[in-house]
């Protein structure tokens, strides 16, 4: 082998992707798309292109690993270039492939099997001090890799949602709390794992138990159902093992290890049969708890999973049946708290003083006609701004034309009442119950002045149509867009509101606009058109 | 002057009705439902009806209903038409025939008798009342739109004076300034909103109706 030819070869490999990732570096800093992110998004990814990448070139170069500089340009092009599900893939599984590299290492120089080599930012070797920052980086790796992969997992890809529904892991109230049968758990398996001590290290094992504990802690606190999961499936096999143990003394099974000179399981150390006996009894209580604790950490989503079609439906059902009643009782409440302080500082109060203004006018009415006059004049006044208080009230409650035409004429004068080029299109056969005509007249108020107050629209389509039992609505105008429905608590009541009757409100608005409120509600419809006048008296 | 009066609440029904007379208006029917109210219409044709939009048997629009049956039998019927809440979609429906002869009103209006009863008389003389809330309304949503946004503040105003069925010389006293003053304004506004001059049509109707169809 030419070694000149090699080194000139890895300078010139590593030169460019240097160049490269410095290029990429500059290139997604400035790029606009990437902006829109977040601030640690960005960071974390300038980290991993300055620092890790190269790093992780680095090592499988000297290593004479070419192998690896392709795996990782390949990993490196779809990072840049490829759907975000491949990229949240591959690069976790480089630093996790890495990390565990690193653990080969180690073996490999406890055994004297390899003399030397490079590892991330070192280049340790068999008795020397730099084999012990091996260990470090390999978790760091393996941590990277793990948090990367957490961080940039699609949440709403099909996999992932898959593997939670099957972990039991969505329970939507509250969290499973057999995930803190793991951390028992963990102690008996770092206890098992140091005295066999695979690659002979006395500091692996502080290592391992800080390295384990923290992952333990991270996935109870992240993901508790799986924690739990996890830990029962833990704990089964462990009594499995003291089972085999007993059963198969004395050719106990073989740990991984030139070094073991004993076996211990949970409290003893097996080296007789009675001993393994015991081993064995152990694991049998390990299983049967295991066995005991199943049922107990299975949570309602994976629950439903065992269940007939209809029965998932109907629970279904019923849980979205509960919801939206408490949030009808809560709205209704709420709305006939507001109803009655409306009343009682407005219309009441002001009746009040309309009463005593009109019992003063009567007093003065022998003495001082004239004074009476002006009062009378004043309480007329009074009447007037009570009408007018009295009137807007009643068409927060239910619109007068709403109850008089119904949906289409109110959503017309609706749109005659907005400052708005407005433009209605009806296709409605007959009329919805009054209930859920007024949760969607409030709901096209509300979408109408939307775009009159934020999107600074010009004009607005409404469209009303009733196909297949579903009474569809869409509001579009041509504004700004950029609308969240979470933002504003308005659209967010009206969607509670629509969820009484099973209908859903979307809204679409992207930056630039426009913006599309639609709304479905399925609803029958009464036959005919209500009051329509024969003219025949 | 014969009146035909429709109010189901009864206390309003007899308020109205020696409101009306007090003024030397003769109330030849005073009824309570929609149903009778478009008999009396027709048997008794008077002057000027007075109908509220909430009638007996729906308690819906019965009442505006009724106005443009009968409308529609005895075209020009003069109708004033009174409510608890106005709606420009209402409006458009009353004045759609362009047969002039009608008022849109509050039912508020009726606590001042002198200018109700003016009102009154203007739709029994052809002329179109609207209340100033549905031309505020009717001038907000219009400010976006084209011809509108050419007319001045004065003209607005004049024109907004207009729509309630005044005459030059009440819209002149109204704000201070001499009927020629108005009469200018007036034409000015008629020039903006596209209305050639004719003698046959009347062009203050026609003006307001300019707002409605647009």
């Amino acid at each position: 082998m030419n070694w000149t030819v090699l080194a000139v070869a890895w300078i010139a490999a590593w030169s460019a992707a240097l160049i490269w990732f410095v290029l990429l570096v500059v290139r997604r800093a400035r790029s606009p798309q990437r902006s829109s992110k977040s601030r640690w998004e960005r960071i974390s990814a300038l980290l991993i292109d300055g620092v890790a990448m190269p790093v992780l070139l680095l090592n499988a170069s000297l290593t004479g690993a070419w192998v690896p500089l392709v795996a990782v340009g390949i990993a490196l092009t779809l990072w840049t270039f490829a759907p975000r599900w491949i990229a949240s893939l591959v690069i976790p599984a480089t630093l996790l492939g890495v990390g565990f590299n690193g653990f080969l290492l180690l073996r490999a120089y406890s055994r004297g099997e390899l003399w030397v080599s490079a590892y991330g930012l070192t280049i340790p070797g068999y008795g020397s001090r730099f084999t012990h920052s091996v260990l470090p980086q390999a978790c760091a790796f393996i941590a990277g890799g793990l948090w990367l992969g957490w961080r940039r997992l699609d949440r709403q890809s099909w996999l992932y949602q898959r593997v939670l529904y099957i972990a039991g892991c969505a329970g939507e109230h509250g969290r499973p709390r057999w995930g803190l049968v793991l951390l028992p758990l963990v102690g008996v398996l770092v206890e098992l794992l140091g005295r066999t001590s695979w690659l002979g290290l006395s500091w692996w094992t502080a290592s391992v138990t800080l390295f384990v504990t923290v992952a333990t802690v991270v996935l109870v606190v992240r993901a508790p159902a799986v924690a739990a999961d996890l830990a029962i499936v833990g704990v089964i096999l462990l009594g499995l093992y003291g089972v085999a143990l007993a059963a198969w003394w004395p050719m106990h099974i073989p740990l991984p290890s030139p070094y073991t000179t004993d076996v211990r399981f949970v409290a003893v150390v097996v080296n007789s049969r009675g001993t393994a006996l015991l081993a064995g009894a152990q694991g049998l209580a390990l299983v049967g708890f295991g066995l005991w604790l199943i049922p107990r950490a299975i949570d309602d989503r994976t629950r439903l999973l065992l269940r007939s079609a209809a029965d998932l439906d109907l629970t279904a059902r019923v849980a979205r049946l509960t919801r939206s009643r408490a949030d009808a009782v809560d709205t209704a409440s709420a709305q006939l708290r507001s109803l009655e302080r409306d009343l009682h500082d407005g219309a009441q109060a002001r009746l009040v003083a309309l009463g005593m203004s009109l019992r003063a006018a009567e007093r003065l009415i022998p003495s001082r006609p004239d004074a009476a006059a002006v009062l009378v004049a004043e309480a007329r006044e009074a009447s007037l701004k009570v009408l007018d208080e009295l009137r807007s009230l009643v068409r927060g409650i239910c619109p007068p034309v709403l109850a008089d035409r119904g949906l289409a004429d109110a959503v017309r004068a609706l749109a005659l009442d907005t400052p708005l080029r407005t433009d209605v299109q009806v296709d409605l056969p007959g009329r919805p119950a009054l209930p859920v005509e007024t949760a969607c007249y409030f709901a096209v108020a509300e979408a109408l002045a939307n775009a009159v107050k934020h999107a600074s629209a010009r004009s607005v389509t409404i469209r009303i149509e009733h196909r297949d039992r579903l009474l569809r609505i869409t509001v579009i105008d041509d504004g700004v867009g950029g609308a969240d429905p979470r933002m504003g608590s308005g659209l967010a009541g009206l969607e509670r509101r629509l969820g009484t009757f099973d209908g859903v409100l979307a809204v679409n608005s992207p930056l630039g606009g426009p913006t599309i409120v639609a709304i479905e509600v399925p609803c029958a419809l009464s036959s005919q058109k209500i009051s329509t006048y024969s003219g025949t008296g | 002057m014969r009146v035909v009066l429709a109010e189901d609440l009864y206390l309003l029904r007899d308020g109205l009705t020696r409101l009306l007379q007090a003024h030397g208006i003769d109330v030849v029917a005073a009824v309570g439902s929609g149903t009778e109210l478009l008999a009396e219409l027709l048997a008794q044709r008077p002057d000027v009806a007075v109908i509220d939009v909430r009638l007996p048997p729906t308690f819906t629009d019965e009442g505006l209903r009724v106005a443009l049956e009968a409308r529609r039998q005895l075209p020009g019927l003069p109708v004033l038409v009174l409510s608890q809440y106005v709606e420009q979609l209402y409006a458009r429906e009353l004045l759609s025939d362009q047969g002039g002869s009608v008022g849109y009103l509050l039912k508020d209006r009726v606590f001042s008798d002198e200018a109700f009863v003016e009102a009154l008389r203007a739709v029994a003389g052809g002329g179109t009342v609207l209340d100033p809330e549905v031309i505020a309304k009717l001038l907000r949503r219009r400010a976006a739109e084209e011809p509108i946004t050419t007319l001045s503040p004065r003209e607005r105003e004049v024109l907004e004076l207009m729509a309630q069925g005044r005459s030059n010389a009440a819209i002149a006293q109204r704000l201070f300034v001499s009927e020629k003053a108005v009469s200018k304004h007036s034409t000015s506004i008629f020039i903006k909103l596209g209305l050639e001059p004719s003698d046959d049509v009347n062009r203050r109707v026609l003006a307001v109706l300019a707002y409605l169809n647009s």
